[in-house]
């Protein structure tokens, strides 16, 4: 754990501490402002699934198997006033390390609009899915291959050619470049689950919401403090078309490569953009609750050798998320995906620059107590490309949450 | 036994019947009440879990703080008669700034509560009780749902979107009970004279039940100190 991040997550966990006491003295005491001073939330979450020390379908960029991992999140939000918050969350997988996932300033400067202003370790602006609580608001056990899947490519690692690329399709989950860090590591996904670090303004008003963020990393790859060259810019904006039915457009674009990598490249392939624009719809009625995202991401790859100076790698991703509750207790839950790669031209011919995945993933949850959810579930991968083409996970979540 | 006797006896029977059959019908005529205060700790109102994922920014619900919340009084032992012809009532459940209005609601068995959304947000509202498990799905402002409660007992409300809010529903086979005010006062009105166990259900804890006579007329006065005070 770097110092950087022990630091923050030594900041954060004290201050849940030392909030806890007044959290305890506020059940019998009113708030100043009308609004109670500390929340305190978390969840609770374990998935038990096989090894797959193979194919890697659910490696993450916590280097975790999502479909066999036990998970606490722990948040915190003090309301000084009722226009100035302080929100932390804190995360530890299978135990071995505690991360600082959220710790950021919350501003309202008026109390009558609904404007926003947060700076810190803020959530991502861009797409939807990262905003949502993992467990209980997850419709399936897994998480979407844009968000989880690892790309081959690296920050800190950079090939030479574009068949170097190529040699490491279906090799996300530790590739290896000549360029940089030459030790195996993990790549990247279209977007991190981390968050990013910078400042963000978003506002409301009816049915349209709009959201931007200047931050130090790139949707890929968030930063804590600036390791790279550059500002990642990102915004969305979403309508609320209908009741139940609500639409996103999003971009960023930001600096994904390391500028210690970045320095071994002549000048003119110093260029480490990285491109996102997505869409995003959720309707619900009823029973019923479907969710749709479409992200398309480019990569600018320098490459120190060849005419080609700069690749640029494009990758999009389409996921689609239905729910149905059958039943108070029972709930039927599918997600369909594709995660696709743009064809390159290598000396082996033209070819993804990445094997595309393709995704089923279907659950059967049965809600034991109103916080408390027993889901089993089923999720194929297909790959066209990497030693494992395609494989099966069964899975079981239990998860609670307050 | 002489004639003489038997005509004694059958004499006393006689008034003792029509003794038993003035008082039963005083019973059934007379009618008192109730009052009184349930004094509780006050409870805080679930909050929101904390919006770490927020970013446009949401309407600030004022969640007040500690609040004290309702209790019922209400009889264990109902009168004879109390149990039949229970007319089918309505009430209504609202969902206002993400909560439940009111926070308990007591009702007889058979009565139809409607749950309407008068929220800007959709709800999901449903109960994993025993009592009545439902389940209303998601709907928009403006519209409501219903749901009759055959079944006496408790059964706690939840929407499936907004963890904080929850209600409850005391379903009772007799009329005699009474939700307190916002100063813990209640009155059960209309009680047939005779004696019955006053018990009190309550969020902040526990209070042994009371025995309270009723005569016609008379108004009799309870008293419940529920859990820690303050």
């Amino acid at each position: 754990m770097s110092q950087c991040r022990t630091g923050l997550l030594a900041a954060s966990m004290l201050a849940m501490a030392a909030l806890a006491s007044p959290a305890a003295a506020q059940t019998v005491t009113a708030a100043r402002d009308g609004v109670r001073s500390v929340r305190v939330g978390g969840d609770v979450s374990a998935v038990f699934g096989p090894r797959d020390d193979e194919a890697f379908f659910n490696y993450t960029d916590y280097e975790h198997n999502a479909l066999r991992i036990a998970r606490v999140r722990l948040s915190g939000e003090w309301r000084v006033t009722s226009g100035l918050s302080f929100l932390a969350q804190a995360q530890t997988e299978n135990v071995d390390s505690l991360d600082a996932i959220a710790a950021y300033v919350r501003w309202r400067p008026w109390s009558g609009r609904t404007l926003v202003i947060q700076g810190g370790r803020i959530p991502p602006v861009i797409g939807a899915f990262a905003r949502r609580a993992y467990g209980p608001d997850n419709l399936v056990i897994g998480s979407p291959l844009a968000y989880q899947y690892l790309a081959s490519l690296r920050p800190n690692a950079l090939p030479d050619t574009i068949d170097d690329v190529l040699r490491m399709r279906g090799r996300g989950w530790q590739s290896s470049f000549p360029i940089g860090s030459t030790v195996p590591g993990p790549g990247i996904p279209l977007i991190s689950s981390r968050w990013d670090t910078g400042v963000q303004v978003g506002w409301r008003h009816r049915s349209l919401e709009l959201s931007g963020a200047v931050t130090m990393g790139a949707p890929a790859a968030p930063r804590l403090k600036a390791t790279n060259d550059g500002r990642q810019w990102s915004g969305r904006v979403a309508v609320t078309l209908a009741p139940g039915v609500v639409a996103g457009l999003s971009g960023a674009r930001g600096a994904w490569i390391d500028r210690d990598v970045l320095a071994l490249l002549p000048d003119d392939r110093r260029e480490s953009t990285q491109s996102v624009v997505g869409a995003d719809v959720e309707c619900s009625r009823g029973r019923w609750l479907m969710r749709a995202e479409w992200l398309r991401s480019g990569f600018a790859v320098p490459l120190a050798s060849g005419s080609t100076p700069i690749a640029h790698l494009g990758a999009s991703s389409i996921f689609t998320d239905f729910r149905y509750r059958l039943h108070p207790r029972w709930q039927i839950g599918m997600r369909l995906e594709h995660l696709g790669f743009a064809t390159v031209q290598g000396t082996g011919g033209p070819m993804a620059w990445d094997a595309p995945v393709e995704r089923v993933e279907t659950v059967l949850g049965f809600r034991v107590r109103r916080n408390i959810d027993v889901r089993g579930g089923w999720q194929y991968d297909w790959r066209s490309g990497g030693r494992v083409r395609e494989r099966g996970f069964p899975a079981v979540q239990i998860i609670t949450w307050f | 036994m002489s004639a003489v006797s038997v005509s004694r006896l059958a004499a006393v029977l006689a008034i003792m019947a029509g003794s038993l059959s003035l008082h039963a019908s005083r019973e059934q005529q007379g009618t008192g009440l109730v009052r009184g205060r349930v004094e509780a700790i006050e409870r805080t109102r679930s909050l929101p879990r904390p919006t770490i994922a927020e970013i446009a920014g949401a309407p600030l619900m004022n969640h007040d703080g500690a609040e004290r919340r309702p209790s019922v009084v209400y009889l264990e032992d109902g009168p004879r008669g109390a149990f039949t012809d229970l007319p089918a009532g309505r009430a209504r459940l609202d969902q206002r700034h993400e909560q439940f209005v009111p926070h308990v609601l007591a009702i007889t068995v058979g009565t139809t509560v409607a749950f309407p959304n008068n929220d800007l947000t959709f709800h999901n509202v449903f109960s994993l009780s025993k009592v009545k498990t439902f389940d209303l799905g998601r709907y928009p402002v403006g519209q409501s749902r219903s749901v009759r409660f055959d079944r006496a007992g408790i059964v706690y409300v939840f929407c499936d979107i907004h963890s904080h809010m929850n209600a409850f529903i005391l379903v009772f086979t007799h009329p005699y009970f009474a939700v307190t005010d916002d100063d813990g006062r209640f009155t059960i009105p209309g009680i047939p004279s005779g004696t019955y166990s006053l018990a009190v259900w309550s969020e902040a804890g526990r209070a042994d039940a009371q025995r309270v006579t009723i005569t016609g007329g008379s108004s009799v006065e309870a008293v419940f100190r529920v859990g820690r005070q303050r």
